[in-house]
């Protein structure tokens, strides 16, 4: 096999950080290789030098055997490369098919043919089993659905070199199979995909080749016919990490969270969540399994009081709540991890510290009157960030210069001390590395065993199956089954999350 | 430790407000060197005028209104409200403190007090109409704050000239305000300079305590940051937004209130229209000082003085006063440039923009 892409020592400093210190990496044509890695592996920095948003400090590039230069991402798409982001880079006010076809607009006489490029994304999305409608407003999809928009943005242009950033964290198995269904036909035309993936299940499926970056280095290169996940991981961590195992309940306590025939208003005149119900009680985590866009995030929203409910209640230890503010339910006894940690669940520009505090200001542990506590404010911060070993050289450093699982820990941390009775925790792994998953898992079951309710809500499998006490699956906004996670399997979890029909016949 | 005292003195001059402040006055000297007159002496002229004798004095007078409408501006910008309606609430905050001042009976001190509390009073009112217009009916507060101004000035303009005017008057005025009921000054310079001065210092101290130390500060300035983070965490968005405004506001009325009772004691609708200018350069000093209240009196203080001292430049150099006004401008334009420039670069690593990127290694300077 020819090589298509090859990386020689590539080095990238930032201001105290060695990002990517002297990495090889060597991909052929036609294969797929699986770049893995903890979050500040380097692995997003790689992609970012190979894709040029900016250029490395050392080492160099070569494609199909010429040393290149990207100056601009435009470079990099010249020849041939394509990039899935983890997040998304879409108009919100355009259609999908115009998102699709940005800066190569099919034309007709000077003008964009939009029916042509609205039948091109189409037929592109059949071909991929990719569920989008093209006249729809970006703005008006759910988050998963966006991803798949993006994948549509890189199959149109056909790129030769496909870089995908974790492009599975919001696909039902069903739906991720078909995707590596995709990456093995476009392999086997010819293609070459850089996969990055936190998870291993997958890196064993579609991998044809593993790299393993560690601290900055290409620690190994493995064929995935030799290999373990055992390995790769303890390749990732530099140790040996068991998956944490729920266990069973100890004692079910008292109903903490009822939910009774609840009906939120969703876009187009149709509920989004339909006469859902539903109870959590003490010491059970119960786990929401569904594709995204299926109103599990309106669901939380609504229970939340981010949103809206158009019918039904919600209680919360006996008290109505379903009409209460924010402020009175996380009084009430709910804490909530929120599935976008980057705009909801912390502020950027914000202090880690300022983070930390967010939803204990007016406690009086943190405020004497109008004034707050700054020595309880510091001690609380320091506090957390040792508990939840928060990677950060200062608390008052901008929460925006941490990685995603030191950011989901900031969340989490704050979240947790509450020790609320009602815990809702909505997609708290995703995007983290393996290491942050297992702290976070540990900590979930931690809070289950001292009697908290616990709502999860994740659209992977693997993480409902092996903490969820009970699992309910939703579709098109109402619950449609409720699945015991030592019975079911996750074929027949992925089958009602799409509706009873098998996906893809 | 003469690296950190190096490193210091890199960072104050590599600082962004600094390298504006130079290219600001570098591009002004091209203009006067172009025009034919000379950089040095003009801009000599200047600094001496604004900031010696009884420049000094007046550079002073003029910080009160510019550190008043910046800190009013503040407080709203830093909560993410963008109140462009300043010199509306100063208007109708002015007009009215000044009747007030002008029809309360009894003992001086006590109605001053009463008239400035009605001048906040109304530019708080005139405030929270935009801000309902946001929180109610979800129109933006931007275009309504800013088309508001329109409106305040129409209408102190007509009841300035009408109801509350001086019946005879050469031009539309309020009758004077009692000599009693004014603000008084205190000497300095061998002259007055008002109390208000006080105040505005006050007014400093005051929110620069609340916006680092108190559960308000703290509330809105997540709010600044990112409302969903905000409205998440308990905080009441709307009553916020409304809160801020009134406050906003009512700093606004209380300059205007100034304006008249300490300096004009009579409100003279086209000096008054001529005032607004202190709502704009307040909104640049506050752009200039990051929204932060101590900032804000020194890039006051230095506005003030750019402008005072432009008159003496034009009095002894020839060199047009209007200068000021462009070196201003070039500052906050530099400023704002500085910083795009700085976004421009962090949206290319990715971190900004949309739902911002998970993961970024490149950004991660704060990790260990």
């Amino acid at each position: 096999m020819t090589t298509e892409l090859e990386l020689r020592g590539i080095t990238k400093r930032f201001p105290g950080v060695l990002a990517c210190d002297g990495i090889d990496l060597t991909a052929r044509r036609g294969e797929i290789h699986c770049l893995v890695g903890e979050n500040g592996a380097g692995k997003t920095t790689l992609m970012s030098i190979l894709y040029g948003l900016f250029p490395p400090d050392e080492g160099e590039m070569l494609v199909r055997g010429r040393p290149v230069r990207f100056n601009s991402p435009l470079d990099a798409i010249r020849l041939g490369l394509g990039m899935v982001h983890q997040a998304f880079k879409l108009f919100p006010s355009l259609t999908v098919a115009e998102n699709v076809i940005f800066r190569e607009e099919p034309a007709k006489l000077g003008w964009i043919d939009r029916k042509g490029a609205v039948a091109r994304v189409r037929e592109l999305a059949d071909a991929y089993g990719l569920a989008v409608d093209p006249t729809a407003k970006v703005e008006d999809l759910p988050v998963g659905v966006l991803q798949r928009v993006e994948i549509l943005k890189a199959l149109y242009r056909d790129a030769s070199i496909l870089i995908l950033d974790e492009p599975t964290a919001v696909l039902t198995p069903q739906e991720r199979d078909r995707l590596f269904d995709v990456m093995r036909r476009l392999r086997d035309s010819g293609r070459t995909i850089l996969f990055i993936t936190h998870k291993l299940a997958e890196v064993m499926a579609v991998a044809d080749r593993i790299t393993v970056l560690r601290n900055g280095r290409a620690v190994a290169e493995l064929d995935p016919a030799a290999t373990t996940p055992e390995e790769i991981s303890r390749h990732m961590t530099g140790r040996d990490v068991e998956p944490v195992r729920a266990g069973p309940s100890p004692s079910l306590g008292d109903v903490v969270l009822s939910v009774d025939a609840l009906t939120v208003a969703g876009v187009h005149g149709l509920p989004s969540v339909s006469e859902v119900s539903f109870d959590v009680r003490s010491g059970e985590i119960v786990g929401i399994a569904a594709v995204a866009g299926n109103g599990q995030t309106e669901l939380v929203e609504a229970i939340a009081g981010l949103r809206e409910a158009t019918a039904g209640t919600v209680t919360l230890r006996g008290v109505d709540i379903t009409h209460l503010d924010v402020a009175a339910r996380r009084r009430a006894g709910m804490c909530y991890v929120p599935e976008d940690r980057h705009r909801v669940g912390t502020a950027a520009a914000a202090s880690v510290s300022e983070n930390l505090l967010m939803g204990y200001q007016r406690t009086d542990t943190m405020k004497r009157g109008a004034w707050l506590r700054r020595g309880a404010v510091h001690t609380h911060a320091h506090r957390l960030r040792e508990d939840y070993a928060i990677r950060v050289s200062g608390i008052d450093v901008a929460a925006g210069t941490l990685s995603g699982g030191n950011l989901q820990k900031v969340a989490l941390a704050r979240e947790m001390t509450h020790e609320a009775p009602l815990i809702i925790a909505e997609q708290p792994t995703r995007g983290v590395d393996i290491g942050a998953i297992e702290f976070i898992h540990t900590r979930l079951v931690a809070a289950r065993d001292r009697g908290a309710a616990i709502l999860l809500v994740s659209a992977e499998l693997s993480e409902i199956q092996s903490l969820a006490t009970r699992i309910l699956v939703m579709f098109e906004g109402r619950i449609v089954a409720e699945l015991d996670p030592d019975v079911a399997d996750e074929a027949e979890i992925g089958l009602h999350m799409t509706g009873g029909r098998v996906a893809g016949a | 430790m003469p690296e950190r005292i190096g490193s210091r003195l890199l960072g104050v001059v590599g600082h962004p407000v600094t390298v504006a402040l130079l290219v600001a006055f570098g591009l002004g000297a091209v203009v006067i060197a172009l025009t034919g007159g000379d950089p040095l002496a003009a801009f000599g002229e200047m600094l001496g005028g604004g900031f010696t004798g009884s420049g000094l004095r007046n550079t002073l007078s003029r910080t009160i209104p510019i550190v008043g409408m910046a800190l009013a501006f503040s407080l709203a910008f830093r909560s993410g409200v963008l109140n462009l309606g300043g010199e509306g609430q100063m208007l109708m905050g002015a007009l009215f403190g000044t009747m007030a001042a002008i029809v309360v009976p009894g003992p001086g001190p006590l109605v001053v007090v009463v008239a400035v509390l009605v001048g906040a009073a109304v530019g708080a009112a005139w405030a929270l109409l935009p801000a309902l217009g946001q929180t109610v009916f979800q129109v933006p507060l931007l275009i309504t704050s800013l088309l508001l101004n329109y409106v305040a000035r129409a209408t102190t303009s007509y009841l300035v000239r009408y109801p509350f005017g001086e019946p005879g008057a050469a031009f539309a005025s309020t009758v004077a305000v009692p000599e009693s009921n004014r603000i008084p000054d205190f000497q300095f310079l061998g002259g007055g300079i008002s109390i208000s001065l006080f105040f505005v210092l006050g007014l400093v101290a005051l929110l620069a305590v609340v916006y680092r130390r108190s559960v308000f500060g703290y509330e809105t300035a997540m709010l600044g940051h990112s409302g969903p983070f905000a409205r998440y965490g308990g905080v009441d968005v709307e009553r916020k937004t409304l809160v801020v405004m009134a406050f906003a506001g009512a700093i606004g009325g209380l300059v205007g209130s100034h304006l008249v009772l300490g300096e004009t004691y009579r409100y003279i609708d086209a000096d008054m229209i001529a005032q607004t200018g202190f709502a704009w350069t307040g909104l640049m000093v506050s752009l200039l000082a990051y929204n932060r209240p101590v900032p804000i009196l020194f890039a006051g203080l230095f506005f003030a003085g750019l402008q005072i001292g432009g008159f003496a430049m034009e009095r002894s150099t020839k060199v047009s006063w209007q200068l000021a006004e462009v070196i201003q401008a070039l500052v906050i334009v530099a400023v704002v440039s500085r910083l795009a420039v700085t976004w421009r670069r962090r949206r290319r690593l990715g971190e900004e923009t949309g739902p911002p990127q998970p993961e970024m290694e490149a950004a991660h300077v704060g990790e260990v």
